[in-house]
């Protein structure tokens, strides 16, 4: 695509041939590996709005139909229902679904930092409120049976990973998808916060089977350092203490979110380290839909050069050796 | 589709509290519209990305996002930044070239129940001339709106801002293909009435007004503008004011229809813009925020034009007293 005026970018990874994403439709019209085919808009109610850690809540809304669909590593757009200000949705990654009596799914969980007026002004709702949202948006995570899944997560870049790490433990289920007949032998959370008053939801991952090992820049809580480090200790262990009868393809994979920077270090590392890495990316996002094209990114195209992609409808997860990084 | 899906809202007129029909279909030149509402470029993808949140057959037209003679990139992120009840946004035009809107959206497009307005921009003459013989070809498209006022672009803007060269434009393209041509204007002129005059004069069929308002946003403790391409339009409620008063003037100044567009958001804003002198509106930014919203419209419009004592949409186009 060098002839329309796209920059070609020298791309220093090599793509592994047997890297196991989903391979995506090719023959999507829209160019895009999904788009909001199953989106709908909904008025909810808040049925809960508690606090987890310091400027971070967890929000618990009725919307059976969607907690039907949604999948790991998808996200929602919420919206104050009847309020102009702030105008525009905001994206929401699915931290878990909420289950009913029967056993259905009914509610959906996203949990939230407060770091600007949609944040702020959710963080003052109360149960009863009501909002506006659509979804479910994305694609979500690669699904493919690995023995050791290892999620990094950045701060408030934990909030796909409770979904995504009960599902590879077959704890839960999601969508309309059956049970994994092959649950990953191990589910690792690598956690970096700033401090421990920003450590979330941890029990939540111990009681769904996840080892978390944290690290924290002021060294308050867990290893003093970057989340990258506590990585690196772990990529430096065999993948499963015991291994699984007959082990998956893959042995390792990594999961990754959270401030680009290290997005970028955990890419480098899986890259070295031969590990396929999927990473869910945060951009300036208008609709959530595929119809503003704000939220792009620098995605590698087959003859090497990059174009750019929305992150709303090709991702937000994507093959991190896909990524041609600024 | 799902039949009776919620988010599709009430198409039966038949529940609606009005006592008389009410005849939405709107005729705009040589363009005949099932009704007043469509959707603005730019602001609705290719349309199949909406195809869950509305029922796309209820609306009166689609103009899918400007389309160019080759692909472009789109301008360097961030892209939009989200200000006092509007955004900014700069996407410059990212799009992949006319070739692969044939042969990718086209098909797509043209199933559907709804009228099709292709949105399209060149940098000279001569590339709206040949998008315009590209597109005359196909059965499936309604109409051609010139895209001479997007302002995050270098190249083709002066069309929409030189009346000389707006004027010429139109005409070439009067005289390129046999479609229906909106020209769709900008706010960012000093006079709205002289380049009103100079696309009626070209000859076109309607025009549409505003595209966005050339606005910035700053980070002054960085001192760095968000946006990547640093200015960018201001679209949204906030810029519905202005668009009523360039609507108003061009109606005004001419008498060719004019499609109004600019911060549309609720079924109020919809009429406000009739009486200001707009056949038809576009909704633009609002699906963004508001994905169903062009349905929450539809499912009001008849009550709203049946409140006004009017039977048909023309009842109420250009009724403003200002005495």
């Amino acid at each position: 695509m060098l002839a329309n005026g796209k920059i070609r970018l020298t791309v220093a990874y090599l793509v592994k041939p047997n890297f196991p994403m989903t391979n995506f439709s090719t023959h999507n019209p829209l160019a895009a590996a999904h788009y909001a085919d199953a989106a709908r808009q909904y008025a909810v109610t808040v049925q809960e709005n508690v606090p987890l850690a310091r400027d971070t809540y967890r929000l618990r809304l009725h919307c059976p139909d969607l907690a039907c669909q949604i999948l790991p590593g998808q996200f929602l757009m919420v919206r104050l229902a009847g309020s102009d200000d702030p105008m525009l949705g905001r994206p929401f990654a699915l931290y878990d679904t909420v289950l009913g009596p029967t056993g259905r799914p009914v509610g959906i969980d996203v949990v939230y930092l407060v770091i600007g007026k949609m944040t702020g002004r959710l963080a003052q709702c109360e149960p009863g409120s009501r909002l506006t949202l659509w979804g479910p948006l994305g694609n979500g995570f690669s699904t493919e049976p690995v023995e050791h899944l290892v999620m990094v997560a950045g701060g408030i870049g934990q909030t796909p990973f409770l979904a995504l790490g009960r599902q590879f433990t077959g704890q839960r289920v999601y969508g309309q998808r059956r049970r994994s007949e092959s649950p990953a032998a191990r589910v690792t959370l690598c956690y970096g916060v700033r401090s421990e008053s920003y450590l979330a939801g941890v029990s939540e991952f111990q009681q769904a089977g996840i080892e978390v090992r944290i690290s924290s820049d002021d060294g308050s809580v867990g290893r003093h350092g970057l989340v990258t480090e506590v990585l690196e200790e772990v990529l430096a262990e065999p993948p499963a203490a015991t291994q699984s009868s007959s082990p998956p393809p893959t042995l390792r994979a990594i999961a990754c979110c959270g401030p680009e920077p290290m997005l970028q270090s955990v890419a480098r590392m899986a890259h070295q380290h031969q590990v396929p890495c999927q990473v869910s990316l945060e951009t300036p996002m208008a609709c959530g839909i595929g119809i503003c094209f704000s939220c792009v990114v620098r995605v590698v195209q087959p003859d090497g050069s990059w174009d750019y992609k929305r992150t709303c409808v090709d991702g937000p997860v994507f093959d991190a050796e896909k990524i041609a990084w600024e | 589709m799902a039949d009776g899906n919620s988010n599709h809202g009430n198409s039966n007129q038949a529940d609606l509290p009005c006592s008389s029909p009410v005849d939405l279909s709107v005729t705009l030149g040589r363009l005949q519209l099932k009704n007043p509402v469509l959707v603005a470029s730019g602001t609705f993808g290719y349309a199949r990305e909406m195809e869950s949140l509305v029922d796309l057959s209820r609306l009166g037209g689609i103009l899918p996002k400007t389309i160019t003679a080759e692909p472009r990139a789109g301008n360097a992120p961030w892209r939009t930044v989200e200000t006092a009840s509007g955004m900014l946004n700069a996407i410059g035009l990212d799009n992949d070239g006319i070739e692969a809107f044939l042969a990718n959206h086209l098909p797509y497009l043209a199933s559907l129940d709804s009228s099709l307005i292709v949105s399209i921009a060149g940098r000279t003459q001569q590339e709206f001339v040949s998008l315009l013989a590209q597109l005359s070809e196909q059965e499936a498209i309604d109409g051609v709106e010139l895209n001479i006022s997007c302002p995050n672009v270098s190249g083709g803007v002066d069309f929409g801002t030189d009346p000389a060269l707006c004027e010429r434009l139109v005409t070439v393209c009067r005289q390129a293909c046999c479609l229906p041509i909106i020209a769709k204007l900008t706010p960012n002129v000093t006079s709205i009435p002289q380049m009103a005059k100079a696309a009626e004069a070209g000859g076109c069929d309607v025009i549409s007004l505003i595209n966005t308002c050339q606005g910035m946003a700053i980070d002054w403790r960085r001192r760095r503008p968000l946006l990547g391409n640093v200015m960018g339009g201001l679209s949204g409620p906030a810029i519905k004011p202005i668009a009523l008063r360039a609507v108003y003037q061009a109606a005004q100044a001419t008498r060719t229809p004019i499609i109004g567009i600019g911060g549309i958001a609720t079924l109020d804003d919809v009429m406000e813009f009739f009486v200001a002198g707009a056949s038809a509106v576009q909704l633009g930014t609002v699906n963004f925020y508001n994905p169903a919203g062009s349905m929450t419209i539809l499912d009001g419009l008849p009550a709203a034009l049946a409140e006004a004592g009017a039977s048909r949409v023309a009842d109420v186009v250009g009724t403003l007293e200002t005495r």
